[in-house]
């Protein structure tokens, strides 16, 4: 996976992922972006990029119990991988890194 | 338009074919909470368009995925060890993966289509053969009849009697008094039984045309429930005695003759001379003929009046009544039991008297219902056959299938995904199956729908239906269950080593397996014996029916109706009186008689296998007791007729033309109706009470009037210039062929009157011939089946014989190599095959003794264990499997030793 750089919603997903913990699954992530970033997150954007994460071996999914709420179905669940948290560190590191070196001309 | 508890319905559906199956119960979840929230607070419309524009959004990266990847498995999901598997996801999968299953069958139906067409083609027969008899039956015997409320319909009939219409038909004061002493109906009613033998000529609408008009009580259409499409029912003026003239045209006189005018109504017609007015149409589903007197044609109904008059005609009603509500046929039958003692009691000299009540359904349908759940199961017999022969086929493909099948179970799918797989192959090849058979069986519908020369009620209405093609779907789905379960099983065995060893090995495979085959090749043998059995039985009733000594000579005779408008019987018309209409007559068979090739002549009011009509009599000097009181079937005809006919003179002598309305009255009487009424004393001088005493002069040779399979009753025949007569046939012996005959003979009879149809004519042989129809019909499907089904087994031997012989190929090099000649080998395998055929045939014989018995009814002049038509049908078989069985086996003989150890 090496040098993949992650794109923006990706690495808002991962992190709304991260910081919902357990409660972690397509609607809450969606949420909890659409809270975020003040605009409209789109629910199926939402999903696709789970799933993308989950190929990619960033997230770990888990089926859960079906309710009411949801008609029936179940919820899946997601939580970040030794991966992916080693991935948004490097993320992260990159990012600072960079952030810094233009700190100036902000 | 969503259904409680989800999202937009084509929405779901849509997520649920583009997403991995996996996946779909998380989406449709998700989306679901978020749009259960959005409705409450924005409102049902602003939810469906957010769900719509989600859908869609999803569907841009979906569906180019899933068309990409038709042959995609599922993509491997990460699994962890913490969530490996996981139940209530397995089950969530489980629908969709039906789906998926259902696309990989297609799949394989297209990669290997020529098997599957011929595959469909064999199941198609099977299924085609239950569909023809089921749509068959199902206007006879299931769909209720085209009435209101049938099931409360029931037939009155005069007393119990087979095959014999007369006795079912009763006098018209046995209507007017059960209508008035009842307590079990809500109406009673009738039409008149004979109204074939009534015609009436339409003149001044274009070209003359006799019509044929079903008299009927004037409620007869208030009870059966029905309402013309036009117009009205009879009213009471109509339905009196020389009431004023009405008639209501059948839905297809109406089409054809007057091309669906709907002003005919209120105009008047011409019928018999007589202005008759049009009072009505009915509806194209009430038809009368078919469902009341199946193989004749009605054009329209007429007022038939229940009156004193009418009652002397003897028992020419068939009454049907409609049942009180809480009233069973039981219970009206003891009703009219007791009515019947009464009126019996307080007029013990009246005749006629009885009341049989059955179900009208079943009075319409009964007599064929044997020969219907006989023909329904020979065809599931046939569909057995297919069934079997296709597992053999499938389960001989299995091999081919079995690494596919090791591979899949090897990569992780479950027995009973592979067993589900293999499962719906078969249903999908039973649905294309059903393709076909609908085709069959739509084409033997259309051909038999369109007869007349079938005496079958409700032919007419037969037709692929919903209820036909819902009955195919069934059928089709219960027989992919058939054919496919043994080869799944198989097939999925867990057995990858054993397969791969095999394989490799060029072994011929397990015992177990060739076991199963054989098994099915057996059984195909037993059930086509069975068929055979069955189908050689009707075929010799068939040729006795045929063999029936009919009592006279059909061959070479044409028999015309010789209608008059004229009333000949009217003392204020020219001719009228008995004497003029004889003389009219005469005329006419003068003018015939001198065309070329004309042999013999005569006249009579009733042919034989048509017409029945029976009166009660007595002998002269009997005792006055019901003992000695007869149903005769008399028939009028002159001088002519019994010689034209060919019926025998046994004693005395035949009718003169001095046997006048001037000279005593004469009768000549039947062999069977001197036996019955004399018991072996000289009946000729005796006398019956007939017209105050009717003197017999001659005995003649039985007739088979009625049906060809009963024997006669009392017939008797009276000379036409001593009785009045109602309609009359002529009856024309000639060498000639009928084509060259038909012309000049019709020129004969306009010169003799000119307003006299002529296109009303018959050989006598077609009568005969639609005598034997029903049991033509039922033979020749029948047979068919029989027939199909010995094709099948023939190819189930040939299926798994040669499949046997490719796979001991290398056996056989062997064996040849050490020495066994090619004869050899040639007979070990048509030994194998006749093994096989013997053990299916013995089974088979076994099966049809115990079937045979069921189908006695059907039978005649055979015994159900007929020993000609088992051994018959024994040879059948076993030549069909010895031929099916030499193929394989010439070739497993011409094997190259050589060769064959090369490939070991």
């Amino acid at each position: 996976m090496g040098k993949y750089l992650m794109g923006e919603f990706e690495q808002l997903v991962l992190l709304a992922a991260m910081r919902l913990g357990e409660e972690a699954y397509g609607v809450s992530v969606a949420r909890a972006l659409t809270e975020q970033t003040g605009k409209e997150v789109s629910q199926a954007a939402t999903y696709l990029t789970l799933k993308r994460l989950e190929e990619k071996g960033w997230l770990e999914s888990q089926a859960g119990v079906p309710s009411t709420q949801r008609a029936g179905r179940e919820k899946r669940t997601y939580q970040i991988t030794e991966a992916g948290l080693a991935k948004v560190r490097e993320s992260r590191a990159t990012l600072l890194q960079m952030w810094d070196e233009v700190a100036e001309q902000l | 338009m969503s259904k409680q508890g989800g999202g937009p319905r084509w929405a779901e559906a849509l997520i649920r074919w583009m997403a991995d199956d996996g996946d779909v119960a998380e989406i449709l979840g998700d989306f679901y909470e978020t749009y259960a929230q959005r409705r409450s607070e924005r409102g049902a419309f602003s939810a469906r368009i957010w769900y719509w524009r989600q859908t869609s959004r999803l569907a841009v990266t979906l569906i180019p995925r899933r068309l990409g990847a038709s042959g995609r498995t599922h993509r491997p999901r990460q699994v962890s060890a913490a969530n490996s598997p996981n139940i209530s996801t397995l089950r969530g999968n489980k629908i969709m993966s039906i789906g998926q299953d259902a696309r990989s069958a297609l799949r394989e139906v297209r990669k290997d289509f020529r098997f599957y067409a011929f595959a469909a083609l064999i199941i198609g027969l099977g299924i085609g053969a239950n569909t023809a008899v089921f749509s068959v039956m199902s206007p006879l015997m299931l769909r209720p009849l085209p009435f209101e409320d049938p099931e409360e319909l029931v037939w009155v009939a005069l007393s119990e009697a087979e095959g014999n219409m007369s006795l079912v038909t009763s006098r018209a004061s046995n209507l007017r008094d059960f209508r008035e002493l009842n307590q079990s109906f809500d109406g009673l009613t009738g039409f008149f039984a004979f109204f074939e033998y009534q015609s009436f000529n339409l003149v001044g609408e274009g070209e003359p045309e006799r019509l044929v008009g079903a008299g009927v009580a004037q409620d007869f259409l208030d009870v059966l429930g029905v309402s013309p499409l036009l117009g009205r029912n009879f009213v009471y003026e109509e339905g009196v005695w020389d009431g004023r003239p009405a008639a209501i045209l059948t839905h297809g006189f109406w089409t054809r003759r007057f091309a669906a005018d709907p002003g005919i109504v209120g105009r008047s017609i011409s019928l018999n001379d007589v202005p008759t007015e049009v009072v009505g149409v009915l509806a194209p589903s009430f038809d009368f003929s078919s469902t009341f007197s199946p193989g004749s044609r009605v054009d329209f109904l007429r007022p038939f009046p229940i009156s004193d008059e009418t009652d002397n005609w003897g028992n020419t009603l068939s009454i049907i009544g409609r049942l009180k509500p809480g009233a069973t046929v039981e219970s009206a039958q003891a009703d009219l039991d007791i009515i019947v003692q009464h009126l019996q009691d307080a007029e013990p000299d009246r005749w006629g008297l009885g009341a049989v009540v059955s179900g009208l359904q079943e009075q319409i349908g009964g007599r064929f219902k044997s020969a219907m759940l006989f023909l329904a199961a020979a065809a599931g017999a046939v569909m057995l056959i297919a069934c079997a022969n296709l597992s053999n086929l499938l389960l001989a493909r299995g091999t081919k299938r079995h690494k596919e099948m090791a591979i899949r179970s090897v990569m992780g799918g479950s027995r009973k995904r592979l067993v589900r797989q293999l499962l719906l192959e078969s249903m999908l090849l039973a649905l294309l199956g059903a393709i076909v058979g609908v085709g069959i069986a739509y084409a033997a519908t259309n051909a038999v729908a369109g007869t007349t020369a079938v005496r079958i009620p409700m032919l007419h209405s037969v037709s692929i239906d919903g209820m036909v093609l819902l009955f195919t779907l069934g059928v089709a789905l219960v027989a992919g269950l058939l054919l496919g379960v043994l080869p799944a099983l198989q097939m999925s065995q867990g057995r990858e080593a054993t397969i791969l060893n095999d394989s490799s090995r060029g072994s011929s495979e397990g015992r177990s397996h060739t076991g199963i085959r054989e098994a099915l090749v057996v059984a195909e043998v037993a059930i086509a014996c069975i068929l055979l059995v069955g189908g050689g039985l009707l075929l010799r009733s068939f040729v006795s029916v045929l063999d029936v000594q009919l009592g006279f000579r059909p061959d070479g005779v044409v028999a015309w109706r010789v209608d008059t408008n004229r009333n000949l019987f009217d003392p204020d018309q020219p001719y009228g009186g008995l004497p003029g209409a004889v003389v009219f007559y005469d005329q006419l068979v003068t003018s015939v008689e001198a065309v070329p090739g004309v042999e013999a002549l005569g006249l009579s009011d009733c042919l034989p296998l048509g017409r029945n009509r029976s009166w009660g009599m007595r002998v002269v000097g009997q005792p006055d007791d019901p003992e000695h009181q007869y149903n005769v079937y008399p028939r009028i005809v002159d001088f002519r007729y019994l010689e034209t006919m060919g019926i025998r003179l046994v004693s005395g002598r035949h009718f003169t033309p001095d046997d006048n309305w001037e000279s005593g009255n004469v009768v000549i009487i039947s062999e069977s109706g001197a036996r019955r009424m004399f018991q072996g004393e000289n009946p000729l001088g005796q006398s019956l009470t007939l017209a105050g005493g009717t003197e017999i002069v001659g005995v003649v040779e039985d007739v088979r009037h009625q049906t060809l399979e009963h024997t006669s009753g009392i017939e008797i025949y009276l000379p036409m210039m001593q009785r009045r007569w109602g309609t009359l046939d002529m009856v024309v012996r000639s060498p000639l062929p009928p084509e060259a005959l038909i012309g000049p003979v019709s020129a004969a009879i306009r010169a003799s009157d000119p307003t006299m149809p002529t296109g009303d004519f018959r050989t006598l042989n077609s009568v005969v011939d639609r005598a034997v129809s029903p049991r033509r019909f039922t033979l020749l499907l029948l047979g068919s089946f029989a027939g199909t089904a010995l094709v099948l087994a023939a190819l189930g031997i040939y299926g798994v014989l040669s499949y046997n012989v490719s796979q001991r190929i290398p056996e056989i090099g062997i064996r040849m190599a050490l020495g066994e000649s090619g004869g050899q080998v040639l007979g070990r395998v048509v030994k194998r095959t006749m093994t096989l055929a013997v053990v299916g045939i013995v089974i088979g014989a076994a099966g049809s003794f115990l079937v045979t018995r069921l189908i006695g009814s059907m039978l005649y002049g055979v015994e159900p264990t007929d020993a000609v038509t088992f051994v018959g049908m024994a040879l059948v078989l076993l030549s069909a499997a010895a031929l099916a069985g030499f193929l394989p086996a010439r070739r497993a003989s011409r094997t190259d030793p050589m060769g064959a150890l090369r490939t070991e």
